[in-house]
């Protein structure tokens, strides 16, 4: 060899190692860089929410803060209003500090210019009572101008949508809640005498385009429970609530005009703790109660276990408590965050579903009266100085935390706490469930299922390919297995749903007694033929072909299952296997199903483990197993004892390797499990996997949104999960590799 | 086709007569008749190809590994014919062992692999292996260079070592014979000589077959010689006789090295 050959040669190898090491680092960043990606989105899930003090009045107004009823902004955080009680509305802008408009309200029903009492519903509407015991409902409405030449400039107005008269007994109340709704005005007076009145005005159109309105005024005494501290009317005027200072909730039902109910009166608080203050949280299903004590509980309706049939009001979640009494409620019209102020002056916003605290507002000078904007990114408080402030509300993802994701939760309209996953709904005041907890479910249920369908055939695909045939017959049927592998999975899912899913439905008895018949028929088989097998005839038949003769056997079978299957489901199941499992069982069939998937997924596994499974049952090198049968051993006994345990880290890899594309397996499942995420282990339902939920749900997901971060989230959970698959595999299979080491 | 040689032998243990053997159709054996004395040493000598292992793995069936093996005539073990598809096969080869060219102790422990034999038997007791593992290691010359690490793995022993474990193992099952198949060929002079001197002791219990392309070590170990070449056997006698007064033509020039 000359030296310049040399020379050339130990070029090329350094050349080569550069080049494997480069690609082996290359592909070990980009892993770790898609990792990263992922988990840069999904981090931002666990930011606190953070309120930015954003702008406060310089110079104590010029109103009284003793007259001011309420206060409110608007969602471009540059408008403030006040409501004073001579019922003016004041606009200040924030930019300069400077009153840029005054509304003074008309007084309904010749009323004093007087407002007794107002009290904030949905941002910016107002129930106000006036002098005279006239009310009235009033709303803020700003709206946005767009110029060409100049930025927009924010134009504001107050409607008023409803009226109602002074009340005919005279009596004037200590506070009103009023509604307007759909033609339906709904009035409820707090009295001096503890009694609540409710006035409800429905307007009604004809057919012939006649108005006519219908007034009813009904008197409610709740007789129990001690003084009402406050009542609250839902937004449509459906459901009034009262709390008391004994600590009672009582709830009335009003579908009906005319017709008060009383469907909930219960002591809410052991200790008769005083209620102070309620309100209902966006989506009107939840109600929040603020108590003397600072406490901040969530309550709904939820079917007790003495009797389904009903709904009763009951505690459902404890947000953190305030040092003094809770005076004011004001629930954000985005989500289900909660504004609370206490007596202290201090403002605390919450999150109800999630419980979580979010922050908590403690200027130097306590506020007294607090709103949100409507779109919840911002809050205004009058301080007791006179002066305005106002915070911006910046990111957080409120309604994400380790509790929702992972824990169970009690949802609105759910009876019990529990993991759900719902991330959208058919109204903005849907209450989002994101709970990972299902999903994981999902993706073991579905691999578990496949995986117990496909492990025993491709092992003993492959141990009877490798040991039992001939090479001939192995070099036929490995390519044909492993051409299976590269069928797309979109073709897989496609005909396991539509063609097989409809097939198995049908002829469901049949094939679950197959499971039974076809190795019945197989050991009945192999029983008959013992005596044949050493006639001449047979002897002709070549090692490895005896699988030919299986073939009528198998048909045969295939038959005889269907003939049994109907015959058992005729008798047992009255002839409807379906009816049967729903009605006596209790269970649901669903068409897409861990049958199908298990049939979908496995056709995609099953290839992967055979083909690594033969490689390595053929790699035993010949002279163990010769040396096996030279000592007298069976076939199966050499099998068993000598090929296996050499195979057994491969086998194992091979398993793992299987179970990593199960889990991660998204277009079979997508298509053919229905998507339905449920937490049942029955084999007849489907499921809902976290690499499909990726898939369907993803192109729905605002970008940046929570709904975005949880998806990135489950993605980076999915790794996770496959890669301590994956590590544990490789632990164990470096322990059998040592173990059953076959060279030094 | 002549038939050649065959030498009387008093009782012998093994017996072929008129074998022929088929590789898919070549003939590999031709007419082979030949008697293996009883607990003697007996040495297959010949060229490479000539059918030596060939023959060797007719006496324990191990050819029935090979697929398109089509064997006519007969081979007795004792009285029994082997060459019977009703024979069995699991038998005969606990009668018959077999060491190979090459050490092939299974990825196991030294005592898993010489119990082997026993455990696929289904003898599970433990003192009953623990004794014949000892009984066998000691024959085969190994006890005392494995008896501290009896349930450390095989693999990590000499190549002369693994090669007497294989022989321990073939012996723990108590066969009347042993086939060996060049069992020295990859093995040092100093492992090669440990190996003869069992040879040696084992005659006393075994009757043993060995291949071997040694000429002195058929010569030292053998009692008797058969010369293979293209498939028949040249010649069969002593191995005195075959080493200084050969009949044949092709012995002689063989065992002096002039071809093959
Ligand atoms: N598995 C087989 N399939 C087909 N032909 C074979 C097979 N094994 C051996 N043969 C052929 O049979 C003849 C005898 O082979 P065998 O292995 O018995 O020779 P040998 O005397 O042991 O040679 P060596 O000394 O090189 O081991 C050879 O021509 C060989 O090519
Ligand atoms: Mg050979």
């Amino acid at each position: 060899m000359s030296a310049e050959y040399r020379k050339r040669v130990k070029r090329w190898d350094r050349i080569a190692t550069w080049v494997i090491t480069g690609g082996g680092m290359a592909v070990i960043a980009a892993v770790i860089l898609i990792l990263l990606l992922i988990v840069r989105v999904a981090v931002p899930l666990f930011e606190s929410q953070e309120a930015r003090k954003f702008w406060g009045s310089s110079n104590p107004s010029t109103i009284e803060p003793d007259t001011v009823l309420a206060v409110g902004m608007d969602d471009y955080l540059e408008t403030g209003v006040l409501l004073d009680r001579a019922g003016r509305f004041t606009f200040v802008n924030f930019a300069d500090d400077s009153t840029i408009g005054e509304i003074v309200l008309e007084p309904p029903y010749e009323s004093p210019s007087e407002i007794l009492a107002a009290i904030p519903h949905h941002g910016l509407g107002y129930s106000l009572l006036w002098a005279n015991g006239a009310a009235s409902f009033a709303r803020v409405v700003f709206s946005r101008d767009h110029h060409v030449d100049r930025p927009p400039t924010t134009a504001f107005r107050v409607d008023t949508l409803a009226e109602f008269a002074p009340p005919e007994d005279g009596l004037i109340p200590i506070r009103t809640v009023t509604r307007y709704h759909d033609g339906r005005a709904t009035r409820a007076d707090l009295l001096h005498d503890n009694r609540i009145r409710v006035t409800q005005e429905v307007e009604e159109t004809d057919l012939f385009g006649n108005v006519s309105r219908d007034s009813h005024v009904s008197v409610l005494d709740p007789a129990v429970g001690g003084e009402i501290a406050d009542i609250f009317v839902d937004t449509e005027g459906l459901a009034l609530f009262a709390g008391t200072k004994d600590g009672y909730l009582m709830r009335w039902a009003m579908r009906r005009v005319g017709t008060i109910e009383l469907t909930d009166s219960l002591l809410a608080f052991e200790n008769n703790r005083a209620i102070s203050t309620l309100s209902m949280v966006f989506g009107d299903v939840s109600l929040a109660v603020g108590d003397e004590q600072g406490g901040m509980t969530v309550w709904f309706p939820v079917r007790p276990d003495y009797d389904p049939q009903r709904r009763v009001l009951s505690h459902i979640h404890t947000l953190k408590s305030h040092r003094g009494p809770v005076t004011a409620i004001s629930p954000s019209q985005r989500t289900k965050s909660l504004l609370s102020l206490g007596a202290d002056g201090e403002l605390h916003m919450d999150h109800m579903t999630s419980n979580k605290h979010l922050f908590g507002l403690r200027p130097e000078s306590p506020i007294r009266k607090a709103a949100l904007s409507s779109r919840a990114n911002g809050i205004i408080g009058l301080d007791d100085a006179g002066r305005l402030n106002v915070w911006a509300i910046e990111g957080g993802y409120p309604e994400a935390t380790w509790g929702t994701l992972f824990g169970k939760v009690w949802y609105e309209n759910y009876d019990e706490p529990a993991f759900v996953w719902q991330s959208t709904g058919a109204t903005n005041a849907f209450e989002p469930k994101t709970s990972l907890v299902p999903l994981v479910f999902g993706s073991f249920k579905g691999t578990l299922y496949a995986m117990l369908y496909a492990i025993p055939l491709a092992l003993f695909g492959a141990i009877y390919t490798s040991q039992f045939t001939t090479a001939r017959f192995r070099g036929v049927i490995k390519p044909a297995v492993e051409v299976m592998a590269a069928l797309p999975s979109v073709v897989i899912g496609f005909l396991i749903a539509l063609w097989l899913a409809p097939i198995v439905e049908v002829h469901i008895m049949p094939f679950a007694v197959s499971l039974a018949v076809f190795p019945a028929c197989f050991l009945i088989f192999i029983v008959l033929w013992q005596p044949f097998r050493n006639l001449k005839l047979a002897r002709h038949i070549e090692r490895g072909y005896e699988f030919i003769a299986f073939i009528p056997i198998m048909l045969l079978a295939g038959v005889a299952a269907y003939f049994i299957g109907h015959f058992v489901e005729d008798m047992l199941f009255a002839g409807d296997f379906h009816r049967w499992l729903f009605e006596d069982a209790g269970r649901n069939y669903d068409q897409r199903n861990c049958i199908i998937i298990a049939f979908g997924l496995g056709f995609a596994v099953i290839p992967i483990i055979f083909s690594i499974t033969e490689d390595s049952l053929s790699n035993v090198p010949q002279r163990l197993t010769a040396a096996s049968m030279a000592l007298g051993a069976t076939r199966w006994q050499t099998v068993w004892r000598v090929v296996l345990p050499s195979a057994s880290p491969c086998i194992f890899a091979a398993i793992m390797i299987g179970f990593g594309r199960a889990v991660g397996e998204t277009m079979i499942v997508l298509m053919a499990t229905g998507n339905t995420p449920l937490m049942e282990w029955s084999i007849f339902t489907g499921m809902r996997t976290l690499s499909a939920n990726i898939a369907v749900e993803i192109p729905e997901a605002p970008v940046g949104g929570t709904l975005y971060r949880i998806l990135f989230l489950s993605a980076v959970l999915l790794f996770i999960l496959t890669s301590i698959v994956n590590t544990a595999a490789e632990l164990v299979r470096q322990y059998l590799r040592k173990r059953y080491a076959q060279f030094q | 086709m002549t038939q050649l040689v065959t030498s009387v032998i008093e009782d012998p243990i093994v017996r072929t007569r008129n074998l022929n053997l088929y590789y898919s159709g070549a003939q590999a054996l031709f007419n082979i008749s030949m008697d293996f004395p009883r607990n003697q040493v007996t040495a297959l000598i010949g060229p490479s190809g000539c059918g030596k292992s060939t023959l060797l793995r007719c006496l324990n069936r191990m050819n029935d590994l090979i697929i398109g093996v089509t064997v006519d005539g007969s081979i007795l073990l004792e009285d029994i014919e082997l060459d019977d598809p009703d024979l069995d096969v699991v038998e005969l080869r606990r009668q018959v062992g077999m060491v190979f060219q090459k050490s092939n102790p299974f990825p196991n422990t030294i005592f898993e692999n010489v119990v082997y034999g026993l455990r696929i038997a289904g003898m599970n007791n433990r003192e009953e292996l623990r004794v014949t593992c000892e009984r066998s290691l000691q024959q085969a010359g190994l006890w005392d260079e494995v008896k501290d690490r009896l349930h450390e793995s095989a693999l990590g022993l000499s190549g002369g070592q693994q090669q007497r474990l294989c022989i321990a193992r073939a012996i723990a099952i108590n066969p009347q014979v042993v086939l060996m198949d060049e069992p020295c060929s990859a093995l040092d002079p100093r492992s090669t000589a440990r190996i003869e001197d069992l040879i040696a002791e084992l005659r006393e219990q075994y009757t043993i077959v060995i291949v071997t392309h040694n000429m002195q070590q058929a010569a030292r170990v053998s009692d008797y010689t058969g010369f293979l070449y293209e498939g028949v056997l040249i010649e069969f006698g002593l191995t005195k006789k075959i080493f200084t007064k050969p009949n044949e033509k092709q012995t002689e020039d063989y065992i002096t090295g002039r071809f093959g």
